[in-house]
């Protein structure tokens, strides 16, 4: 059965908290459902940045993603 | 005064031409933190390393584009650059402004930037270069707010789409180049302003095969205006040029005698397919021969012009060198009618097809011109749905193999083969 928003929401944070490196590209969260399209976990890995469950982290030429406590703690 | 002595940089004022030293230096006048630009500049000269660090968790709020985070390494030595981030702005289409606005623009970049600028960046955007973390937010306010502009494009996005000045001025442009840039740039907001793909994705738009944006050579997904009948052919004006009394290229080069105009010297026999000729004073054109080139139309204005069933060549793929070298954009499909009554449907499910495909086998840092590369034209076609034809061909096949397909073989793999030995004798 096809996860819900709210599994594949969990799923993305989840990741984002356990993955060795605090930042993450989009493609590193497709895998939270196999079942959607990349352009719809594109759709909720940003709409939990608006939330301010993820943040955005740039590295000048790419935009990963970041568990925003994970990411300020190694910035300082 | 001088808060930091440049002797290297120095050198760069040296001799005839403009130099961005003498500029940095005015600027410093009004703007003091420019002087440690010139110090951190003049430190990465004598250490042979830049002393800029880029990224980080920069940006406006729901935002994840259009700002380029920029510190310096040496802060202590440098606090005027400790912070000196790149703001993008998405530029009009066709790059008109008015006075006014640039005006404002730079007002706004005097009260929470540096004041310094790149007009315009290769994507097209405005770039103003220098400021701090604090400002970002006020600086966005009064953008949007006052000046009703927005960021562009960076990162993982889609980058600020850019074109032509189409059919505003120019009579050879096949679409109106600069309405697909804007309804485009609308639909993909979300695209623009939030990463969404492997790797960076710009979309360009040229007006004509002249392709004065160059989309082919820079862009992901170029639109290139182009046309299926004959080029419209005017004998009468053809023989006016050929008397003198049209001034070829419109006038252009005219600071030197060129000599009297010379039809066959500087137009059939720079034709690249040689489609043309001429038959006693008439000038003829294979049209089916014609590769869009546009030297005729160049040369001939008043004479030639695109013909009349118009649209738009797509290419895919071309990129300045990242992980391979540069390389030019593929044409995938040939002929694309390109209309504002159905709000640019076709274009939208051809770069959707393009980009459901990339995101799913793309690799991170990827931009689709490589992906295709490393998966071979043939499967990018065939995810596009566009059969193959000589058009697509670059080379004659240098692989002697012929990889079948399963659907492709009579029986699939699971023929019993004794059979088909029967049939057919080993």
């Amino acid at each position: 059965m096809a996860m819900s928003v709210e599994e594949v929401e969990a799923a993305i944070i989840e990741k984002a908290t356990k993955s060795p490196k605090p930042q993450l590209y989009i493609k590193d969260f497709y895998k939270c459902d196999a079942d959607r399209k990349p352009r719809e976990i594109k759709k909720i890995a940003n709409a939990l940045v608006t939330k301010g469950e993820l943040m955005f982290w740039s590295s000048g030429s790419t935009t990963m993603y970041a568990r925003p406590d994970r990411i300020q703690n190694e910035e300082g | 005064m001088a808060k930091h002595d440049t002797p290297l940089l120095d050198e760069l004022e040296n001799g005839p031409w403009p130099s961005f030293v003498t500029d940095m230096k005015r600027q410093a006048e009004t703007h003091p933190e420019c002087w440690d630009i010139l110090g951190q500049l003049e430190l990465s000269f004598k250490d042979r390393i830049t002393h800029w660090k880029h990224g980080g968790i920069v940006g406006v709020f729901g935002y994840g584009g259009g700002i380029v985070g920029r510190y310096s390494d040496k802060p202590e030595k440098f606090p005027g650059v400790e912070h000196f981030h790149t703001v993008r702005i998405a530029q009009p289409s066709g790059l008109y402004y008015s006075t006014k606005n640039l005006r404002a623009l730079m007002d706004l970049w005097d009260k929470y930037g540096s004041g310094m600028t790149n007009m315009h960046g290769s994507t097209g955007d405005m770039i103003l270069l220098g400021t701090r973390t604090e400002n970002l937010e006020p600086l966005f306010w009064d953008l949007t707010h006052d000046l009703e502009q927005d960021l562009g494009g960076s990162g993982s996005n889609l980058r600020t789409p850019s074109c032509c000045l189409g059919e505003s001025r120019c009579e050879w442009s096949c679409y109106d180049a600069q309405d697909v840039c804007y309804h485009l740039t609308m639909h993909y907001q979300d695209e623009i302003h939030r990463p969404a793909f492997p790797y960076k994705f710009k979309f360009k738009f040229s007006g004509c095969p002249n392709d004065c944006v160059a989309s082919i050579a820079r862009s992901d997904f170029a639109l290139i205006g182009t046309w299926k009948d004959d080029i419209q052919m005017d004998q009468a004006a053809v023989k006016e040029y050929i008397a003198g009394n049209y001034p070829a290229n419109g006038g252009a080069h005219a600071g030197r005698d060129w000599g009297p105009f010379d039809i066959k010297k500087e137009v059939l026999d720079l034709c690249p397919t040689n489609c043309m000729w001429m038959e006693g004073d008439e000038l003829k054109i294979d049209n089916s021969e014609c590769t869009r080139c546009m030297h005729c139309i160049n040369v001939m204005p008043r004479a030639l012009k695109p013909g009349k069933e118009k649209g738009a060549t797509v290419c895919i793929g071309a990129k300045a060198p990242i992980l391979d070298g540069a390389q030019f954009a593929t044409m995938v499909i040939p002929f694309i009618e390109v209309s504002k009554d159905n709000e640019y449907e076709n274009l939208i499910d051809v770069i959707e097809q393009v980009w459901d495909w990339w995101m799913e086998v793309g690799k991170n840092r990827e931009r689709v011109g490589e992906t295709m590369q490393r998966i071979g034209l043939p499967t990018f076609l065939k995810v596009m749905e566009v059969d193959a034809m000589p058009q697509h061909v670059k080379e004659p096949r240098s692989n002697p193999y012929v990889f079948w397909k399963e659907e492709e073989v009579e029986g699939g793999w699971e023929r019993d083969v004794e059979e088909f030995r029967k049939k057919h004798a080993a």
